[in-house]
């Protein structure tokens, strides 16, 4: 998706399979929950992953996110946007509260580097990490609008709805994030900074893998 | 980050490769049975609360709830069987609730029932033993009647009609 596509989209009610799907969750049909939960899991985990660098943090949100689909499910509105925005507005509360509980904000970060095997090896690329380590220490507010928008492609539009403000917000807001990120990836930048120094991601990195 | 500075161009690339690297990690497999098993779990818990929610309200007292809920309903029969009365008796309805369609009444509103405005409904189909209709004449021989209920997201039944067929044989062993 394409900047100006981000920017030109509007909230819409995304894939009709995901809205049939829920209203069948809503009238207490099992399978309608187990198809939403096969079809959309993914969606929710790297939503939480990205936010938080942590597996077992994310596979936690993504089982009460779906527990909080079987108690609300009766209250989507298709007006307002797509399934998968709304499931990422549930993910996001879920998240908040997980990070706020935990204590995991920003600097309180523990330098949880996932493992990475198979098709993950890219995340291993030491550029890449250094970055989901930097978003990971964005302040909330930031980091919740750059993986809308940036990681999970979601419209400035979707973006906006799911973290209830002005469009206009998420633009201010995702030109900070990218402005922080770029600082702060600019002082960790191995070949400025002195040997030994500034090199906390790599080396959580090696520990881990 | 690299030996060069971080510029703009460089950050959105550096994003692009996380984000291909973000779509590859999957969720850990699917469980079906413990979906399963969370989806019932959750799905006895909704009944006490709606019924919680009832006894919340207006409603503090369930029996004076439930008493109202009969005479609303008795009420309702009452004027479906008022109205048979006067109409051509057929042929006894069946036992069990049935998918086919039946010969209706209009629905009519449960004077229990919240009047809170609700955005669906359900129509369930029910068969309600005549017994619970005691003060309604002609509902002391047995039997039943088939209704639909219209039923609101929150799982609070709004309102009622009768299957024609059952209500007139209702009147008929009246007579």
């Amino acid at each position: 998706m394409s900047q100006f596509d981000r920017d030109q989209g509007e909230p819409n009610s995304g894939d009709p399979v995901d809205v049939r799907l829920l209203a069948e969750i809503a009238a207490g049909v099992e399978d309608a929950f187990v198809e939403l939960y096969r079809r959309r899991q993914n969606d929710v985990y790297r939503f939480a992953f990205a936010m938080a660098r942590s597996r077992s943090f994310a596979q936690d949100v993504t089982q009460e996110v779906f527990l909080n689909v079987l108690e609300n499910a009766s209250r989507f509105d298709s007006n307002k946007g797509s399934v998968r925005a709304w499931l990422f507005g549930c993910a996001r509360y879920v998240t908040l509260d997980r990070l706020r509980l935990e204590r995991r904000w920003t600097d309180d970060m523990p330098p949880e580097a996932a493992t990475f095997d198979g098709d993950e090896r890219l995340l291993a690329d030491q550029r890449v990490e250094r970055l989901h380590a930097a978003i990971a220490r964005l302040p909330v507010e930031y980091r919740e609008a750059l993986v809308l928008a940036e990681l999970q492609e979601l419209t400035y539009a979707e973006t906006a709805v799911v973290l209830d403000c002005p469009v206009g917000t998420v633009r201010s807001r995702l030109h900070r994030a990218r402005a922080l990120l770029a600082a702060m990836l600019d002082e960790n930048d191995p070949a400025k900074a002195d040997a030994g120094e500034n090199l906390q991601p790599l080396q959580a990195r090696e520990v881990c893998s | 980050m690299s030996d060069a500075p971080n510029d703009a161009g460089r950050l959105q690339a550096d994003l692009a490769q996380l984000r291909a690297a973000l779509r590859k990690i999957e969720a850990p497999a699917l469980d079906e049975d413990a979906v399963r098993a969370k989806f019932r779990d959750a799905q006895r818990l909704r009944a006490p609360k709606i019924a919680a929610g009832r006894a919340g309200g207006s409603w503090r007292h369930p029996l004076a709830a439930a008493a109202a809920v009969v005479l609303a309903v008795g009420a309702a029969v009452t004027a479906v069987v008022w109205r048979g009365e006067r109409a051509e008796p057929t042929a006894a309805a069946a036992d069990a609730p049935s998918d086919a369609p039946f010969s209706v009444s209009a629905f009519q509103p449960l004077s229990s029932s919240p009047r809170l405005a609700s955005s669906s409904y359900s129509v369930v189909r029910v068969r309600i033993p005549l017994s619970a209709f005691a003060a309604v004449p002609g509902t002391e021989q047995g039997g039943s009647i088939e209704a639909d209920l219209l039923v609101g997201e929150d799982g609070l039944a709004r309102a009622i009609r009768f299957n024609e067929a059952d209500a007139l044989a209702v009147s008929v062993a009246d007579q």
